[in-house]
């Protein structure tokens, strides 16, 4: 029972930050249908923005929001106007083999003008463990946890509480109907963009201290995050919240479970793919999904 | 007198992609009266609204909304202009409250402030909205719906009004209800531009009626003529009208 709890918290640390990365994964797919499959190299750069930042002079509170800054103008700015704006309009494929060169520019930048190591990330919250019931957590996970869901309460705030918010949410379930009434659209989307660069940023933050930074991680994360979307259900913030936890879950529980039923723990890696091909074949509209409906 | 005619389309052209529907389609809709466009399915009818709101660009032709060019302006410039358009189907947005669809009606209004006053009049004048108002739009009745939309597209307190065919999917007792609201409008000044199914009910609420077909107006006239055009009749079962009709 400790051993469960201790998985299921460190899981569901994990899972948060994945959860992060599905949730903007999700918004852009919703607005604007982009498929991003650089979204693990998304949150992948904002850790090293913030060790340039660190390594100029920069105290960690100042490097993380050069972080953010910087992902909002990088991964949020710059590619909705270099790469979204000129290729949406030729429809999703062009798109969507574009993003997956971003995701190689990003990764092999980060290689070439950085380095190929993984870097040490500053542990922002303090490592040492406590034990409750019996069972171990460290101080950093809760405080990851706590810090995810804060940031998740405070964009479904931001989503149903606030006008913006919801013009937003207008624009993605009908973005015709939303034009009619004179919601400016591509603002919206926008600002969608901008959302995504925050959220992976801040996974980016979050993750980086115990995983260090490499310039490769984006591969693992980008495919937590795409399969935490699709068994949330693609088409909702909830989903992908949920589906990222489902995600992190599991991967924590993993090596008990092989170890378990007898198999190597080099299975651990394709947990993901397991999942989705589950997923596709059992509950196609997700876990929370619903079928999508658009009128006009 | 061109003063009478609040909306003008002149030789309007355009389509999707490179197919035309609107084959120089031509109008003039008269201030502060309903008019009903009527023509078989496919005839144009909602993609000659989409035109006249900017959802569509026009290859050529001309449109003046009280005299000034508004030829492709944008749903924004047309709403600024003083016209809404509630689009045939469903269109409100199911997972937001009826409050809130409601105040996506408002998006363009240019001083904010004066929001909350105007959706609580509107409330008011739907009393089943207001009291739903908390209620996630999506649960709303067909009905109720449209009455939301309606309502919505009310809040700019428009001018012109395009409405594409409201009363469908509609209970009878329920299509009588959006009709009656249609009339108090108009009586209240604002020119109701509609599209309508039931072509003989509609003209009997209208003031004028304009017959499009293939994507070309062939009778402009007062509602009443219509009704009376054994043509009507004969179009409706398919058979057509000649273009030299007029
Ligand atoms: N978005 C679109 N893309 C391509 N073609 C379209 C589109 N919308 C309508 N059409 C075509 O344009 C033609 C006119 O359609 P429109 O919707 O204007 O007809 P309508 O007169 O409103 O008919 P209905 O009575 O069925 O509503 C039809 O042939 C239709 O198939
Ligand atoms: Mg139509």
């Amino acid at each position: 029972m400790a051993d469960f709890l201790q998985l299921l918290v460190a899981g569901l640390a994990t899972g948060a930050i994945y959860a992060l990365a599905a949730i903007g994964f999700t918004l852009l797919w919703q607005t604007s249908q982009t498929i991003n499959f650089a979204q693990g190299e998304f949150v992948m750069l904002p850790a090293f923005l913030a060790l340039i930042a660190m390594n100029l002079g920069a105290p960690f509170p100042l490097a993380a929001l050069i972080a953010i800054l910087g992902a909002m103008v990088i991964l949020g700015l710059t590619f909705k106007l270099a790469i979204v704006d000129p290729l949406i309009k030729s429809g999703p494929l062009p798109l969507v083999i574009s993003t997956i060169g971003v995701g190689l520019l990003l990764k092999d930048g980060v290689k070439e003008f950085y380095s190929a190591e993984a870097q040490p990330f500053p542990k922002v919250f303090p490592e040492t463990p406590f034990s409750l019931g019996g069972a171990n957590f460290t101080y950093a996970q809760i405080a990851v946890l706590g810090v995810a869901l804060a940031v998740i309460m405070a964009l479904n705030w931001f989503l149903a509480g606030t006008r913006t918010g919801r013009q937003m949410q207008a624009s993605a379930q009908n973005p015709t109907v939303a034009r009619i009434l004179g919601i400016n659209v591509n603002r919206m989307i926008f600002y969608t963009f901008l959302i995504n660069a925050i959220l992976a940023a801040v996974a980016s933050l979050l993750i980086a201290p115990s995983q260090f930074a490499k310039f490769s991680q984006g591969e693992q994360l980008g495919l937590a995050a795409f399969v935490a979307a699709i068994v949330g259900g693609f088409n909702q913030v909830r989903g992908a919240i949920v589906g990222g936890l489902v995600v992190g879950v599991a991967d924590n529980f993993a090596p008990t479970l092989l170890s378990a039923a007898g198999l190597s723990s080099a299975y651990r890696q394709a947990l993901p793919l397991f999942l989705l091909v589950l997923i596709i074949l059992f509950r196609p509209q997700g876990l929370v999904g619903r079928k999508e409906e658009r009128a006009i | 007198m061109a003063d009478d005619f609040i909306l003008t389309l002149q030789d309007v052209v355009g389509g999707y992609g490179r197919m035309t529907i609107l084959n120089g389609t031509t109008a003039r809709i008269r201030r502060a009266a309903i008019t009903t466009v009527i023509g078989p399915n496919g005839a144009g009818k909602s993609t000659m609204f989409k035109a006249i709101f900017g959802l569509l660009p026009v290859r050529s032709g001309r449109m003046t909304l009280e005299g000034r060019d508004t030829t492709n302006f944008t749903p924004r410039q047309m709403l600024d202009a003083g016209v809404s358009f509630v689009p045939q189907g469903r269109n409100i947005f199911a997972e937001l409250t009826v409050r809130h669809n409601m105040e996506l009606g408002g998006v363009a209004l240019a001083d904010q402030s004066g929001l909350p006053r105007r959706i609580d009049a509107m409330m008011q004048r739907f009393p089943i909205l207001a009291e739903k108002a908390g209620a996630q739009a999506g649960t709303l009745s067909g009905g109720q719906q449209k009455l939301l939309e309606v309502a919505r597209g009310l809040l700019l307190e428009p001018k012109l009004m395009l409405i594409d065919e409201p009363s469908i999917g509609l209970s009878p007792l329920m299509v009588q209800e959006v009709f009656g609201i249609l009339k108090a409008l108009r009586d209240s000044g604002v020119t109701i531009l509609l599209i309508e199914q039931n072509a003989k009910q509609a003209l009997q609420l209208s003031d004028y009626g304009l017959v499009l077909e293939q994507g070309q107006t062939r009778i402009e006239d007062k509602a009443s003529t219509i009704l009376a055009d054994p043509r009507i009749a004969q179009l409706f079962l398919g058979g057509g009208l000649a273009p030299a009709a007029q």
